[in-house]
This record gives C-alpha cells, structure tokens and sequence, in this order.
C-alpha cells in the first residue's frame, strides 16, 4: 500500500497546485464556469481518493468543499471572496496534511479544525449539511432462513448483468437452493435471445442479514421484481424434511403458494427433528497470481536525483567523446574518424534530448506569484494584477529553482512600492487597479523574463541623493540614468524609506542580483517616473554546457561562450598595437577592443597574426584579442576551485580531449573590467 | 483464460491502485485515462469487463458508458462506475447509460475484488 501512498502523495501535489491555479483564475473572473467545473472536479478527485489512501482528514474537508462547489456549480449559491479565501486557506493546510495526514501536530489539528468549522458553517448557511454516513449495518443473527423470489426483467442482460451470477453470489452467503421456473420461456420462434425469461425462487439460509441479501441484488433493484421473506428463525435446510419438500416444489410447474409455503414450514417443524446435511457450498477456484503489464502512459514521474545522475553521466560521455574526437584527429584511421563523428553526433542529440527532458515550464512558478499577488494586494489595500505571458517557456529545473526567491522579491518590491493604491493612481489618471505583466521569452541561449509595473516608477535623482548619502558614488560624480539605475543592486542599498513586512528586512536587490548572477544571468532594471519600472532578467537556458568557442593566448587555452560571439577576425599584430583609443575598423565600423595579452599581463611574444573575437556586450559590440582561435567545443562546465571563486572573469574550467584544462570566460564581466567605463565614478 | 478488465480513471493512483488489485487477483488490466482514451483498446481487446470513473475529461463516465453501450460486443459487457455516495442522481444516469453497477470510493480492495467477481467469472 505504502507505493500507493507515495503515488497519490505526488499526484495530489499535482492536483492541489491545478485548484490553486483554478481558484487564482476564479479570483480574477469569478463567473469562470470553467474553472467552477475544475475546482469541483479536483475536490472530488481529492476527496475520493484522500480517503481511499488514509488520508481522512483531507477526505473530510474535500467532502463539505466539494458540496459548496457543487453549490456553486449548479447555481444555487454565488461564488464569494470568503468562499474563496477559505478555499485558498485549505490548499495551504492540503499541502500540511499530505506530510501530516493524522493531525499529529497542534498547528494543523488547529488549521483543520477552524478550516472545518469554517466550512460547515457556510454550508449550514445553505441549511443543508451532508453527512458521511458509512452505513456499518452489521445485523448479526445467525441461521436465518429465507424465501427469494427474483423475477428479473427481460432486458436484465442489456446493462451486462448475469442472473446466474448474482444466484451464485446468494449461496455463497450461506445454504441454498434455488429453483428456476421457465414458465414465461415462449416458443422458439418467438423467443428473443437478449431476453430473460426465466424466474427463481430460492431458499437462503444464512447469518448475514437481510442487507446482505439485498446487496446482491443491489445492482438490479430496479430491473427486477424481488421479495424476500423471512420465513423461519433457524436454518431450515439443514432438516432433511424441508428439503425433501423443496424438491417436490422444484418439480412443479408452478411457483410456490404462500398459502403452502407457510403450510409446509409449520409440518417441517412439528414434525421431523432436525437432521444436519452436507453443506453444498461451490468453492472458488483458485486464480493464478500472475501478472500482465499492458500500461500505456503518457507520461512518467522520475525521482529528481536521477535525473541529475543523467545529467552527470551525460557531461561525462560528452568529455569522454572530446577525447575520442581528438584521438580519432591524431590517428589518421578513417574508420576510427567514422566512428568518432557518429559518437559526438549521438552524444550531442543525447545532450541534447537529456537537457529538455530537465525544462520545466515557467509556469510551475508562477501559481505561487499569482498567489502572492493575490494575498499581498489584500494585505496592502491595493487593487494589483498579476498578467502572465510566455510562461510556457522553458527552463532547466536548478534555474527555475534559484530564479523563484530573487522574482518573488522583485515582485515584493513592485506591490509594495512600485503600485500606488487605488486613489493615487485615480488622481495620477491611472485605472484604479495595478497592473503587473510578467513576461517570457527565449533569446538564443538565453530566457528573458521581465516584470514591468505600471506604478510610480523610480525617479533616477533620489536614487543618486540617497547613492551620495550612503557613500556609494561621489557628489560630483556623472552618471547616466542607466548607470544610476545600476546602483540600486549595489549592495547596501535600499530605496524604501521604511521596510514593510511585504518587501523583507535588509535583503536588497542586490541579493537579487547576486543570485542571478550565479546562474550566469544579468539583471536590468528601467524605469520612468508615474509611468512603471521594467526589470528585465536574463538567464541562460542550462547551467552545465555550454557551446563555446576555443581559443588560445599564449599557452593558456579560454572559451568563449557562443551565444555571445558575433564575428571573428583575422589582424596583424601591428593593426592591434598601433591603434589610438583601443578602437580598430572592422567591416568599415570601429570596434572597441580589449587587448587581452596586456589584460593579462602576458609577457611573450605575440604572433604576428592575431585573432579579434567581436562579442555582443550589452548593445555594442566589442572585441577580445586572442593568439589562435581553435574551433567550437562543447564545455562541460566544472567549478574553479576554491582558491579561485573570488575572482569574476573566468567563470568555470572545462576539461579538453587531451586532458587540459580550458577555462571559460565570462565575458561581460571581462569587458566591463578591462573596458574601464563601467561605473567610473564609484568608490570602490 | 485470464479476463482482461478496462479500468478508467484520470487518477494515477486509483488507476495504479486498482489494477494493482486486479492484476494480483489474476486479471489482465488495461488502463485508459479518461474515456476518450479507453475507447481505443475496445476493438483490438477481448474486455470481460469495464471498470470507470465519473468525472473525467475529454469524455466523461457516462459519455463513455454509452459510446461502449453502442459497439455490438460490448452489449452485455458489465460496466462499473467508480462513484462517491454524493453523486446518487448520477448513479441513475450512468444506469441508463447502460451501466451494470458502481463501487462507491473510498473502497476496499478486497470489496472490489468481491464486487468485480459478481459481474464476471
């Protein structure tokens, strides 16, 4: 049973986050048929199956929401805000009770029990209380003999009935006989096939009580003619006499008289004594255990840890091919150089297969900022949307993970600070509710996500008062709005001029942007006064490959990641060297450059042709000097070390085919290093 | 010769829960996950009986009850309807429909089994 559990624990996870999303809908268009129909639907699957697996305390509550829902389906009461929050309240306590199904802690014996009441109250306002009535009728009486008559109607087979089965389930309730009477069976030419013809009348003795005898017959009560009578307090067939009487009655033609059937029960009695025969009782045969697997699913859960091991193995095979690649390269065999490309053309698709089945759409987050957005605006008094596009877009699952504190703040900061209430917003000639667009995108490698408010917006001089104040940038200082704008994920920076509950103690933005820098994404933020604040998020698609390009400076092999890459070109060395300002012409447009053999302080000769990689930085573009450029290399990323984790230019190593090491540049933080405009004026 | 049974549910563990039941039993289970879904294994399958929720989606119990009903070999087949006790006006619906019996939810495994062996031998 213990399999089960586990499988219904995850599937309710599953159903519990659709009625949230359900019941989020609903809180915006609360005459959602639809959704009406779903949060039913849900509380009923719940409720079914909470009970079914032990989950009774679950299956106690589903059972009086699923009644108020059904209210509300079928029109006779209104779907109201407190129907809804309580609704909401118990998705929450559904979520405690699937690791505490038997209220062991107070806190949820405390939740549930208020929720309860909560809930039976509303449904006593309808004045009608369903109540679980698990009918436990055990009549007990033992060797109690009845007379059956079961005239079943002729179209009894229509809805897959066998008679013959349900006779067969009456004498396993105790000693019987049964007699068929075939009166009614017409001539054959007349006689229709799908019919039933036959009547039986039976003669039952057992312990179980006349519930069980109708239970047999449960199915068919209203496709058969069925009297049950009890005709004697003890077991009648196990007197020699009766029984001789009941044959005689099977012989008949007719079916039995009440008139004579109390007649023979009465000389039964007075006169034979009671003789035991031999129980006829059929046995059932024995089944096989075997078993057959004909499932067909669509899809399958797989523990998280397992796909992770995938993942690793699939990094590895990826270096293991490099190796063969270059092996294949150095022993001029064609059939090794075969065999070698099929293995990277499989291991790429491979990579490639084993990374989407890691992407789990935007939207398993979102429910929880609709959720938010919902209880954050009732708590601050502001009427706020959450608008959502692109949440199909798909991301690997550690980024998903790690992007939902950093969005979830952000979002903190927009309700809180970023949408005015309802009457500022009127006398700026905004509508009175706010409104937050959350918006996806793929961009090559990468994901945007963007959040745009259209509250009150950041004015970029405040930030440069309060930038002064703290000692950040210097009063004389000259920055430009964007570069302003920057200095709000500066740690230590903080533009609310009280904290509030909502937006979190002392965990700025710049724990924002730290986050989001760990997974290798930048983080942007744009903003007009009294028109809204954009802040823009891009992340990479995966965390642990990346194509790259390989090159080399000096001895030290790099790669630069691919998506940044625009161009690559061929220069002398003088045209590198002689330049004024670090600019070089490059398809008849000037191109900064960083120089990286000074950059990195190399000592050696240059080569008298050198390589120029032009990289999209921000919205320019930018060129790296390197000695030789190698070709494209699929990384596996590995961390540095730790002796290195303070340094930002390099953000990872990657093992070569030969067993070298190349290390990864991270190239924005390059650029902005060595390109000295980034942020002049700061203090550091 | 083992009976095959069609069970049909939208939920994964009533699904895995009753075929767990009746393939230890000694039954060949198919599963469908909602009635559209089920339909598919009624011709090339011998199904000695139909075990089905109510509320699915796509096709709901009873549509599917009555898409069965209208197949000739499935004219006699007896159909169950996994039900809770707050649906009893349903309960006569998938009856016209054709339905042969129900088992109410929450039940016992041991009680499906018993009522499953009262529709087919």
């Amino acid at each position: 049973m213990d399999q089960f559990t586990k499988i219904f624990a995850e599937e309710a996870h599953d159903l519990i986050a659709n009625l949230e999303k359900a019941l989020l809908t609903l809180n915006q268009q609360p005459d959602n048929q639809q959704s009406v129909e779903q949060v039913f639907r849900i509380m009923h699957t719940l409720k079914g199956n909470s009970s079914m697996f032990g989950f009774e305390a679950m299956g106690q509550l589903t059972h009086h929401l699923e009644t108020l829902y059904e209210f509300v389906r079928s029109g006779q009461s209104a779907l109201t805000p407190a129907l809804l929050t309580i609704t909401l309240s118990s998705v929450d306590h559904f979520r405690n009770l699937l690791n505490d199904p038997a209220l062991q802690h107070a806190t949820t014996l405390d939740q549930h029990t208020q929720l309860l009441g909560q809930v039976e109250s509303l449904i006593r306002e309808k004045g009608q209380i369903k109540t679980t009535a698990i009918d436990d009728l055990n009549n007990k009486t033992d060797g109690v003999t009845y007379y059956i008559k079961f005239r079943p109607a002729a179209d009894i087979f229509s809805n897959g009935t066998n008679p013959l089965y349900l006779l067969d389930e009456l004498c396993h309730l105790g000693n019987c006989r049964a007699i068929p009477r075939m009166a009614r069976v017409p001539d054959l030419e007349s006689l229709e096939p799908a019919s039933c013809y036959t009547n039986w009348e039976v003669f039952l003795a057992t312990d179980k009580g006349e519930e069980a005898i109708r239970d047999v017959f449960i199915f068919v009560e209203d496709r058969c003619e069925l009297i049950i009578q009890k005709i004697a307090d003890t077991d009648l067939l196990l007197m020699s006499a009766f029984i001789e009487q009941v044959k005689e009655w099977g012989t008949a033609e007719d079916e039995i008289a009440p008139e004579a059937l109390q007649s023979a029960i009465v000389s039964v009695f007075h006169s034979s004594s009671a003789q035991v025969s031999g129980n006829v009782k059929n046995n059932n045969e024995a089944r096989g255990a075997g078993k057959t697997k004909e499932n067909t699913t669509s899809s399958i859960r797989v523990a998280a840890d397992k796909l992770d091991t995938l993942l690793n193995l699939v990094s590895e095979l990826v270096t293991s091919q490099a190796r063969l690649s270059l092996f294949a390269e150095e022993h001029s065999s064609p059939e090794l150089a075969a065999i070698a490309e099929n293995v990277e053309k499989i291991s790429r698709q491979l990579r490639d297969n084993t990374f989407s089945i890691c992407l789990l759409p935007l939207e398993t987050i979102i429910v929880r900022f609709q959720r938010l957005v919902r209880d954050l605006s009732v708590e601050l008094g502001k009427e706020i949307v959450l608008i959502t596009e692109g949440t199909e877009t798909e991301l690997d699952k550690t980024v998903i993970e790690s992007l939902a504190d950093p969005l979830l703040h952000i979002l903190r900061n927009s309700l809180d600070h970023g949408i005015e209430d309802a009457n500022t917003r009127l006398q700026k000639g905004k509508p009175r509710q706010g409104k937050i667009l959350l918006k996806a995108f793929y961009s090559g490698a990468h994901v945007h996500i963007q959040i745009e408010d259209d509250g009150a917006g950041i004015n970029p001089a405040k930030i440069r008062e309060k930038a002064i104040s703290k000692g950040l940038i210097h009063p004389e200082a000259n920055l430009s709005d964007k570069e302003l704008f920057d200095l709000i994920f500066l740690p230590g920076f903080s533009t609310a001029a009280k904290l509030t509950d909502v937006s979190g103690r002392g965990v700025g933005m710049d724990v924002v942007r730290r986050k989001i820098s760990d997974l290798r994404g930048e983080v942007e933020l744009q903003s007009r006064v009294d028109k809204g604040t954009a802040i823009t998020i891009k992340v990479p698609l995966t965390l642990s490959i990346l194509d790259g390009l390989l090159v080399r400076i000096d001895h030290t092999r790099y790669v630069i990641p691919l998506s940044v890459v625009d161009k690559c070109f061929e220069v002398t060395h003088h045209q590198l060297s002689n330049t004024f300002n670090n600019l070089i012409v490059l398809d008849g447009e000037q191109v900064p450059f960083c120089y990286l053999r000074n950059e990195f302080n190399l000592t050696s000769e240059a080569p008298p042709i050198e390589q120029v990689v032009v990289i999209r930085y921000e919205d320019k573009r930018v060129g790296l000097s390197v000695d030789v450029i190698e070709g494209e290399y699929q990384a596996v990323l590995k961390p540095l070390g730790k002796l290195y984790r303070q340094q930002e230019l390099i953000s990872g190593a990657t093992i070569l085919g030969d067993g070298s090491i190349a290390l990864v540049m991270d190239t924005n933080k390059l650029i902005k290093q060595y390109s000295g405009s980034a942020n002049p004026s700061l203090i550091s | 010769m083992k009976k095959t049974i069609l069970v049909v549910d939208d939920s994964d563990s009533i699904r895995s829960l009753v075929s767990f039941t009746l393939e230890t039993a000694g039954y060949t289970v198919l599963t469908g996950i909602d009635g559209q879904d089920a339909l598919q294994y009624l011709e090339d399958n011998e199904i000695s009986m139909i075990i089905t929720d109510l509320h699915m989606p796509n096709l709901d119990g009873i549509g599917f009850i009555r898409q069965v009903r209208t197949r000739t070999n499935y004219q006699f087949t007896p159909i169950l309807l996994l039900t809770t006790e707050s649906q009893a006006e349903k309960k006569e619906e998938a009856k016209q429909a054709g339905a042969t019996g129900w088992i109410v939810k929450p039940f016992q495994q041991d009680k499906l089994l018993a009522t499953v062996q009262k529709l087919i031998r």
